[in-house]
């Protein structure tokens, strides 16, 4: 498929959602059911590997552009989920020369109370499917309590619970992942 | 402090492309990195990328750390920070997309992957305590309680998108005068 026509799907999807999955029905309209690009099967496949990578959880539109046209549609992808970003430069520099007035001080303060909220919001499912068993809990709590009362590298963090997870499989730790 | 375009890179690198648990865990990982540890921005340049990053289109991991980068240094810094911050991550998604039933079949990758997701549940709380905390003041915890409260609320109970509920924090925000 033509590589601009894909990058342009990409970005239309990306522009019209703000945040991880938003994009998903715009994406299965475009490329699934009108285009027939990819199976829905794919794109289940897409959103699984988009949750089991790092990075935001939009990048299975990376896996979405793979599979509908090889490394150029994952390039395609890659570039449709830079660009939107580009835009917050504008509007940093627009609220930026406002940012001393108190009501844009207490507009932004709302903003970021908020986002916090919605984050906070969004952990919740998360919590409901990467905590099962004892160890997954002591292993949040943990790094709770590591990211707010010490310095230690929040990378250390994560990889030193993927490598108890895997210690703990090994010795058949009851209650491990 | 100003960091180098070097620095910039690798701190986004590291961060923004090997935190599991969504852009909010790594948000989270970067403010801590940037404000808490390395003093590269302040809490109100940090408060100020967060807000707007949250209504740019698009992933809000990459807007944060195109926002971050600029605020750093201009172009140069917007660039690198999220071409650093995509880059990897990106072919990390694609390199197991196209070995996606090769890397299913090894059952550690998969318990390490667990591990990570658990530790990204108490970064996120942590990440959430990190940014409120600031706001709870003896003049200020009721207007930010309530705002917090309400956005849990419009957003687990009702389904209201992210954006309307952002909205609606905004207008809140406009008319509901901080104490001073």
């Amino acid at each position: 498929m033509n590589f601009l026509l894909l990058y342009l799907l990409f970005l239309k999807a990306s522009m019209s959602s703000f945040s991880g999955l938003a994009a998903l029905p715009i994406i299965r309209e475009d490329l699934v059911v009108k285009r027939h690009l990819l199976t829905d099967r794919d794109l289940n496949t897409a959103v699984v590997i988009g949750r089991t990578t790092p990075g935001p959880k939009g990048l299975y539109i990376i896996s979405v552009g793979q599979y509908a046209g090889g490394f150029a549609g994952a390039t395609a992808a890659w570039l449709a989920i830079v660009t939107p970003s580009l835009l917050v430069i504008p509007l940093l520099e627009f609220a930026g020369r406002r940012a001393d007035h108190p009501k844009v001080k207490q507009v932004l303060r709302a903003v970021v109370l908020a986002s916090a909220g919605i984050s906070l919001s969004a952990t919740l499912p998360l919590a409901a499917d990467a905590l099962r068993g004892w160890l997954s809990y002591a292993i949040a709590v943990a790094a709770l309590i590591i990211l707010l009362v010490t310095e230690v590298d929040t990378l250390w963090v994560i990889f030193g619970a993927g490598l108890l997870a895997v210690v703990a499989h090994s010795l058949g730790a009851p209650g491990s992942m | 402090m100003t960091p180098s375009l070097g620095r910039l890179a690798v701190v986004m690198l590291r961060i923004g492309n090997f935190t599991f648990g969504g852009g909010a865990a790594a948000v989270a990982a970067l403010q801590r990195e940037m404000v808490s540890r390395l003093h590269w921005l302040n809490e109100s340049q940090f408060s100020l990328s967060y807000a707007l990053s949250r209504v740019t289109p698009g992933t809000n991991q990459l807007a944060f750390c195109t926002a971050a980068g600029w605020l750093l240094r201009r172009w140069r810094g917007a660039l690198i920070a999220v071409l650093a911050a995509s880059i990897p991550s990106c072919l990390i998604t694609w390199a197991v997309t196209v070995g996606f039933d090769v890397v299913n079949r090894y059952s550690m990758m998969r318990i390490a992957i667990s591990g990570a997701m658990a530790a990204s549940v108490g970064i996120l709380l942590a990440s959430f305590w990190l940014i409120v905390g600031p706001h709870i003041t003896r003049k200020s915890w009721i207007r930010s309680s309530v705002i917090v409260a309400a956005t849990i609320g419009l957003s687990l109970f009702a389904e209201v998108t992210p954006v309307l509920v952002l909205g609606v924090a905004a207008v809140a925000g406009f008319f509901w005068n901080e104490p001073t």
